[in-house]
């Protein structure tokens, strides 16, 4: 029989922080699995659609239709995913029955990564060794350019989330330069390989804004529009070919809506840069922001308009120079306990 | 399908935010990149140009770019120092005012060289520099001090050091002396325009109180050679 002894709440309330982050078994996993793909067959009768062919998408259409929520926070939502993307990737126990670690290196404390910086230096002696055989056996040694422009190196979260591990910057800084001397030596496809897992393609071009054709009006001409927005002005913009670049802005020419000349230099910026000066014809609607956001909502518009006129080399001469980007910056706006954005208060010594 | 708890995901999906909020920021996310206007650069064709620049062209094809600002143009007028120049010389914001003040110092500048060129013999005609931008960009190059001085303390007593300039800091001396001698020591009737120009002109030719400002500083850094060594950058 037991007997209870007298202890104290105090001592019988569970240290819930001591034991780190909750830690999912793998069975409760598998069974969130189950319940999941349970789930998903339900709602796909519930929907009227069939249980074999409903994707991830049906399933977010379907929550949202069936949970409406005005919530702001997409994450905030009613949500419905795969258990391996709502529950973050743990590390299986790293010791045996008798308390023994499996990896070699487990006392270091950050097993992956230090085993990661072994694997990468002894890839980098071995290319060494190569190197040296190659010039002992006076031949001449292999150059290959890899192109620099279209991949780059994983962030530093994607290689927490590669290593199962927190890592600091200062280690972060360590690996990349130890891949980009690895790289930099003239090494053989073996290394490719294993460089590869680290980077990721970049996009190759960031024309990924689809240029629009021509159109052409009643009397056959050819024109195209665009929109510019700078700072809380708005603008729509028509250009016209066989034009004799005369511009009109809500009706009025620019010489008397825009008298300063900064902003009628601004206005004739991207036919100035593309050569085409006396060639269009242009008729905006402008509204919002003051002068120099009008001329700049202005420039975006015309220049967005001219790409459909333009050759796509010239396109990307244009985006180089700056003409086809949004400006972001708006007014930064005034903080409590100082008197402007970044003015504060006169300091007072008493 | 379970409801996932909150203490397993914070860490996972909360967007990385730095320790200390930033004090010196922009707009643009830190990789976009300055863009460049000069419309030559753009006319050069594929072959004439050598590797280093066929790999930054590649380079800059993938990464995002600045919006122009409105100061900068392509066009043949809009000039960088000028418009520096313009930015210093602005009051309280008023670009409009600073800009007529620049056009017409420009003018006047222009006026005066044609007077001495139409005056001139006609052997002496070629010599005389009638363009008003080159004339500015070398009255500028000549205000600019070469040795400049920093007050450095060392027990106590603060020694004026003479230090190297860094290209940025010379034209901005060049500039400010520029202005601040045109806005005070001139007549109440003469305007700044008529002022400017002169000055200009005079430091063109090597003249006039600017140049004498940057002869004084060479001197004193000269005369304080002995406290060089206390410099450590």
């Amino acid at each position: 029989t037991l007997r209870l002894i007298y202890t104290t709440t105090a001592v019988q309330r569970k240290n819930v922080g001591a034991s780190g982050p909750e830690k999912y078994t793998e069975a409760f996993i598998k069974k969130q699995i189950e319940e999941f793909n349970l789930g998903k067959r339900h709602l796909a009768n519930m929907m009227g659609e069939d249980p074999e062919t409903f994707t991830q998408e049906d399933i977010d259409r379907a929550i949202a239709y069936l949970f409406p929520s005005g919530l702001f926070d997409k994450q905030a939502r009613p949500m419905m995913k795969h258990p391996s993307e709502i529950f973050p990737e743990q590390r299986k126990i790293q010791w045996g029955e008798d308390g023994r670690p499996f990896h070699f290196l487990f006392y270091t404390g950050k097993q992956s990564y230090y085993s990661l910086m072994h694997e990468t230096y002894e890839k980098l002696l071995s290319v060494q060794k190569y190197q040296d055989q190659l010039t002992a056996q006076d031949l001449p040694p292999e150059k290959e350019k890899r192109n620099l422009a279209g991949s780059r190196w994983l962030t530093k979260i994607e290689l927490e989330e590669m290593l199962l591990e927190k890592l600091s910057d200062n280690d972060y800084l360590r690996f990349i330069h130890l891949l980009q001397k690895l790289m930099t030596l003239p090494c053989g496809d073996m290394e490719e390989k294993y460089i590869q897992k680290f980077t990721r393609e970049v996009p190759a071009q960031l024309q990924k804004v689809v240029i629009e054709p021509l159109k052409y009006d009643e009397r056959g001409v050819a024109f195209s529009t665009g929109e510019g927005i700078r700072k809380t002005a708005k603008a729509t913009a028509t250009v016209y070919d066989n034009g004799t670049g005369k511009i009109t802005v809500n009706g009025i020419d620019i010489l008397h809506y825009f008298p300063v000349l900064q902003d009628r230099e601004q206005l004739l910026f991207p036919f100035q840069f593309l050569g085409r000066v006396g060639k269009h014809d242009t008729i905006c609607t402008v509204s919002g922001g003051g002068r120099s956001a009008q001329a700049g909502a202005i420039r975006l518009a015309s220049a967005k308009a001219l790409r459909s006129f333009v050759t796509e080399k010239e396109v990307e001469f244009m985006r180089q120079a700056g003409l086809l980007t949004i400006d972001p910056r708006v007014k930064e706006r005034k903080k409590p306990g100082q008197e402007g954005a970044r003015r504060k208060f006169t300091w007072k010594k008493r | 399908m379970a409801a996932p708890s909150a203490a397993g995901l914070r860490w996972r999906l909360r967007a990385w935010v730095p320790r200390l909020t930033q004090v010196r920021w922009s707009r643009y996310n830190p990789s976009f990149i300055e863009p460049e206007v000069n419309k030559e650069l753009y006319q050069k064709p594929l072959e004439e140009l050598t590797e280093e620049e066929k790999e930054k062209l590649e380079l800059k094809a993938v990464q995002p770019i600045k919006a122009a600002p409105p100061t900068v143009s392509s066009s043949v007028f809009s000039d960088p120092m000028i418009s520096k120049f313009t930015n210093m010389m602005m009051k309280d914001g008023n670009k409009v005012l600073a800009r007529s003040l620049m056009a017409q110092t420009l003018e006047a500048i222009k006026r005066k060289q044609l007077e001495k060129y139409h005056k001139a013999p006609e052997d002496e005609k070629e010599a005389i520099e009638c363009n008003p931008y080159v004339i500015f960009h070398q009255a500028l190059k000549n205000c600019q001090p070469i040795i400049g001085l920093s007050s450095i303390t060392r027990g106590g007593k603060t020694y004026q050091v003479p230090v190297p300039l860094k290209d940025n800091r010379k034209r901005f001396l060049a500039m400010k002396w520029l202005i601040t001698e045109c806005r005070e020591n001139k007549n109440r009737r003469t305007l700044m325009p008529e002022k400017l120009s002169q000055e200009l002109l005079q430091a063109f030719n090597n003249e006039g109180p600017i140049i004498k400002k940057k002869h004084v500083l060479h001197k004193m850094a000269e005369a304080n050679r002995a406290y060089a060594h206390f410099r450590w950058w």
